[in-house]
């Protein structure tokens, strides 16, 4: 019986390192590849480059006069801070509303938006760069703001699905000792919800920090592009710049993960065990 | 309750006009049209090298120096170097004055995105051949118009190892005595050199190696022989009708490609090449490559990198570099029947080239500022810095025998007809992939033979037919499926 569970420990570990090792495997060259001391994909000895130094990161924050990477990393933290404050609070406010309000037309909004989340967002490319012509924000980060914020609601089902999964009775408790609706959102709601608040400001911040068609087609501006542009616009000897780049804007979302993941853990377990 | 209505009212108002507010002064710098009522700003688009290696900063410098008691400043647009005048320029997001090479600018000339010029209102009018102002002539209803000012002539060059050439070059490579090596001069006998180097390296080493499915760097297998893009109609102007590919002897140069691939590495057949070939000449792999001259500074750096890696200083490493690294004209003969292996009668070598320019934006409020800054940026000073700093070949004739050495041969062979420019009108655009696909199916044939698979292209028959469906193709493409 000993033997049949150190066997069967040994196989799950071998198989998960083997994963863990498929998965990891091409981080760890992207890694590699950014401390090349060549620069270049092309002089490596088989997988690997033949020399590191941290001259690329070096250069990458350094050499600006064609590639600025420092105000590439700006551009995206400004767009990615300001679209997940703006999403967070519509996407948190169209949930409740669609959750707890009934309506006249809810039901057709919610089967509206719903179809509407069906289309692809580039669909409408067109259309966002002629209006952003007419209001003159191309080459404005407001732009880009503007646009993913004004999408976000379109993704309040999972929050409506979490905001209906609160009962009932503690709103009409509420209700009952004279709180009102403001009063029912801030202090019954919201700390009841930390999860997903957790969840929508994560994933309001992690699509505009890698999106690339919209601030591609609105921002001409060398100086105004994000880093997903810029590092498109690499050079073709530019290989370890571009990956060093590709590295160091995981940085953020990363530790953004790991801060926030408590919150999740948390909310998920308190709602898990009655008490 | 009330008063919350009103502080988030209050609260909305104010980022909103926060937001406007940011909105506005982004957009001005992104302009830049005028950064005061009595200054004129022009936008310049250059190429990336030119950036890269400080000529853009040092050109705007001394134009604004020059400018800066006539209320004209310039800047540079900051833009990627083949963004669209097409999409940008109308709704005034493009610049006022762009460098671009002759196809690129006479396609937005043929939708009138840029403005026609006349030759008169610039001083080096009569100093840029003839061939280089063809390159910028629109025909529009019988009349001519030259839409942008020539700057410099490109064209494929051979980018070789000074360090690498065999020891005994001048006993058995230079049957004319003429102190150049053969292989320098002809195809054939860059070849043969080729298989020499391919056999006693065990295939480790290479001769030539370059993209071969890139129509621009291996069009002289196609032009040499009598092929053409495009031909011209009763008054000179390109006839795009006529797409001439698969005319002349075409076939058996195209042979010849086939026959030199066969001695080149496999990434020849695909884009491998366009981004190694660096690396590659530079550790010794290559013994040679072929890009354009603008890319000298691409070589020479990655050769430095090699030195500096073996413990050279960085100025030990440059001086190194560029001792040991030349770049000539491409081989001046072609064996007449294709067969690189034989050495008989010859052809001269006709390349693909191109003629990059200054055009100025049909969108630009200020056409008189602009053609002040291009003629001060095709000055005799700055084309010769510019010839300085990037190593181009200027077509200003003086500038051309001042700097001498590929320079001036590049010029010469401008003039001497050796160079035949892309056409100048849309349809060129069509030619490419038709054409790509072909010369990378051609290369792989070698290998295909290697391999012990079935060839397709084994005599001139097959590779007439293949010529003239890619004629067919480029054909459609522009009068068929485009309209």
């Amino acid at each position: 019986m000993r033997k049949e569970r150190l066997s069967e420990t040994v196989v799950t570990y071998i198989a998960l390192i083997l994963v863990s090792f498929i998965f990891f495997f091409p981080v760890l060259w992207l890694v590699l590849a950014s401390f090349s001391a060549s620069g270049s994909i092309y002089d490596y000895e088989g997988f690997f480059p033949k020399s590191y130094s941290l001259g690329t990161y070096i250069k990458l924050f350094s050499d600006t006069q064609m590639y600025d990477y420092p105000s590439w990393l700006r551009n995206t933290l400004f767009v990615a801070v300001f679209s997940c404050a703006l999403s967070t609070v519509l996407v948190i406010l169209t949930a409740y509303t669609m959750s707890r309000f009934r309506f006249r037309m809810r039901k057709p909004i919610m089967k509206t938006t719903l179809v509407l989340s069906m289309f692809p967002s580039f669909m409408g490319m067109t259309a966002v760069y002629l209006i952003m012509i007419n209001f003159n924000l191309i080459n404005n980060l407001w732009s880009l703001v503007l646009v993913y914020s004004a999408g976000a609601p379109m993704g309040y089902l999972v929050q409506k699905g979490y905001f209906d999964t609160i009962s009932n009775s503690i709103y009409e408790a509420a209700r009952i000792d004279g709180a009102s609706n403001p009063t029912i959102f801030w202090k019954v709601t919201m700390p009841l919800s930390k999860p997903i608040l957790v969840y929508t400001a994560l994933t309001s911040f992690a699509w505009p920090w890698s999106d690339f068609i919209l601030p591609n087609m609105l921002l001409k501006n060398r100086d105004l592009w994000t880093v997903a542009v810029g590092l498109t616009h690499l050079g073709e000897t530019e290989f370890s710049r571009f990956a060093a780049g590709a590295i160091f804007i995981a940085v953020p979302i990363v530790i953004l993960y790991f801060s926030l993941s408590r919150f999740l853990i948390s909310g998920v377990s308190d709602g898990a065990v009655k008490q | 309750m009330r008063n919350i209505k009103r502080a988030l009212g209050l609260l909305l108002i104010s980022s909103l006009a926060i937001s406007m507010t940011a909105c506005g002064s982004d957009n001005a710098k992104a302009s830049g049209k005028t950064s005061s009522d009595e200054v004129i700003t022009l936008r310049i688009l250059e190429n990336d090298t030119a950036k890269q290696e400080g000529y853009l900063d040092e050109l705007l410098s001394a134009f604004n120096e020059a400018y800066k008691d006539k209320g004209i400043q310039a800047v540079d647009a900051n833009m990627e170097e083949y963004s669209n005048l097409a999409e940008n320029g109308p709704y005034g997001y493009g610049p006022d004055v762009l460098y671009q090479a002759n196809d690129k600018l006479m396609s937005y000339a043929e939708d009138k995105h840029i403005l026609a010029l006349n030759r008169e209102d610039f001083e080096c009018a009569d100093l840029i051949p003839e061939e280089a102002w063809n390159a910028f002539t629109i025909g529009v209803n019988g009349n001519k118009y030259t839409c942008a000012i020539p700057v410099n002539v490109q064209e494929p060059m051979l980018f070789y190892r000074k360090d690498k050439l065999p020891e005994n070059w001048e006993t058995d490579w230079d049957q004319d005595g003429d102190k150049t090596p053969d292989f320098l001069q002809s195809w054939s006998s860059l070849y043969q050199l080729s298989q020499q180097i391919v056999t006693e390296s065990g295939g480790e080493k290479y001769g030539l190696v370059a993209s071969c499915k890139d129509l621009y760097m291996m069009a002289e297998f196609d032009f040499s022989y009598g092929g053409y893009v495009f031909g011209k109609d009763e008054n000179g102007l390109t006839n795009s009708e006529d797409v001439g590919f698969g005319q002349g002897d075409a076939a058996k140069g195209m042979l010849g490609l086939r026959q030199f691939a066969g001695v080149m590495n496999e990434e020849c057949i695909d884009d491998s090449i366009a981004q190694n070939r660096y690396v590659k000449v530079a550790d010794g792999t290559y013994f040679c490559s072929i890009s354009t001259p603008d890319t000298y500074v691409l070589f020479h750096d990655r050769l430095a990198d090699v030195y500096k890696a073996e413990g050279c200083s960085q100025e030990e490493a440059d001086k190194k570099a560029t001792e040991n690294l030349g770049m000539v004209e491409l081989p001046g003969k072609m064996p007449a029947d294709g067969d690189l292996s034989k050495n008989g009668d010859t052809v001269e070598t006709v390349v693909m080239g191109g003629v990059n320019g200054y055009g100025i934006s049909a969108y630009t409020e200020h056409r008189d500022a602009c053609i002040e800054f291009v003629n001060f940026a095709t000055s005799r000073e700055m084309i010769t810095r510019r010839a300085q700093i990037l190593g181009i070949a200027p077509t200003r004739s003086d500038v051309a025998q001042e700097m001498g050495g590929t320079t001036e041969m590049i010029f010469g062979s401008l003039s001497a007809g050796h160079i035949n420019l892309m056409p100048s009108v849309k349809a060129v655009d069509q030619i490419w992939d038709p054409m790509g696909t072909l010369l990378s199916d051609v290369a792989k044939d070698a290998f295909r033979e290697k391999k012990g698979e079935t060839v397709k292209y084994t005599d001139e028959a097959s590779m007439q037919e293949a010529l003239d469906k890619a004629s067919k193709s480029i054909y459609d493409a522009i009068y068929t499926l485009s309209n």
